[in-house]
């Protein structure tokens, strides 16, 4: 099953959980704003890159998020997942940008084409991880959210759902084909 | 055989799959943004307040500006305020004086914290 790999706090980890330092940063503790981006860029920052599949824009939308995150916190639901919440916030952004894109570029497709994902290039690459990421990135958007999602949640899908504000079932669907696709793509 | 069952491959590869690393910078731009984001130069209240204030002397101005004989009418007005106020008079400006020197030279006495504890 694959873990929630940037959710959860490796072992070494301060033992302080996401509420306290919300509610530390709300009473003005700039170090535990400091702790939750140290917990959660990476993750932000892999939705937005695997959503948008550009770096720069992708920095852009992860610095945006944890703005909103930062300026929206007292509105943050107790007992909410924070995950939950700022990749909610971070998602969004990307489709707005992702929208934005489209809007200019006059494209079909709401996202930018990856020459270097196609299945000839596929097959070159040796290395694992780095055909499964190629794989992930040949995705239409919503199956490469979906998926992506689902390395940094886990089977979480309700979770899923709730960032996606899609319905549960449709989120499974997705994730289902996702997986098909991916499969293909990586089959010798 | 269940779905989870055909891609336990699948899912093993995506487990295993690292997160890719943000840029260096990533990190300061964003506490940059966010906790430690400089003050601004000037509020948006301080900048509304300034605005409506220049925005009301504008209208004032232009009010003055508009109606006939404008400055004749202010000078008949000044001149008929000080008259009124007994501002012509030499005893008038002279009190004055002396109230005003007095408010002054109050404002400049200061009284030790230390005396005021001593004398309770």
């Amino acid at each position: 099953m694959p873990a929630a790999l940037a959710v959860e706090p490796p072992v070494a980890a301060p033992v302080v959980d996401d509420q306290a330092l919300i509610a530390a940063v709300l009473a003005g503790s700039s170090q535990a704003f400091e702790e939750i981006v140290t917990r959660y860029q990476r993750a932000v920052y892999n939705l937005a890159v695997r959503t948008l599949r550009d770096s720069n824009e992708a920095q852009d939308a992860t610095q945006e998020a944890f703005f909103k995150a930062y300026r929206a916190l007292h509105t943050f639901r107790p007992g909410a997942k924070f995950s939950t919440w700022i990749f909610t916030i971070c998602y969004r952004l990307c489709c707005d940008k992702l929208s934005k894109r489209k809007r200019i570029s006059g494209d079909e497709l709401p996202d930018r084409a990856d020459p270097s994902a196609g299945p000839e290039m596929l097959a070159e690459r040796s290395d694992e991880a780095v055909r499964l990421r190629a794989a992930i990135d040949a995705l239409p958007e919503k199956y490469r959210t979906v998926v992506t999602l689902y390395h940094l949640q886990g089977k979480q899908y309700d979770e899923i759902a709730t960032v996606l504000n899609l319905p549960l079932g449709t989120v499974k669907t997705h994730l289902f084909r996702a997986k098909e696709q991916l499969r293909k793509a990586l089959s010798p | 055989m269940t779905h989870d069952d055909d891609f336990a491959d699948l899912d093993r590869m995506l487990a295993a799959l690292p997160l890719e690393e943000p840029p260096a910078a990533l990190r300061s731009r964003i506490l940059t943004s966010t906790v430690y984001r400089p003050a601004p130069a000037v509020h948006a209240w301080e900048f509304w307040l300034v605005g409506t204030v220049l925005a009301l002397a504008a209208w004032l101005l232009w009010l003055v500006a508009t109606v006939p004989h404008a400055g004749e009418r202010f000078a008949d007005l000044t001149a008929r305020l000080v008259e009124q106020g007994g501002l012509t008079s030499l005893t008038t400006l002279l009190w004055l004086a002396v109230g005003i020197s007095t408010a002054w030279w109050i404002s400049q006495l200061s009284f030790p914290t230390a005396r005021r504890v001593r004398s309770r």
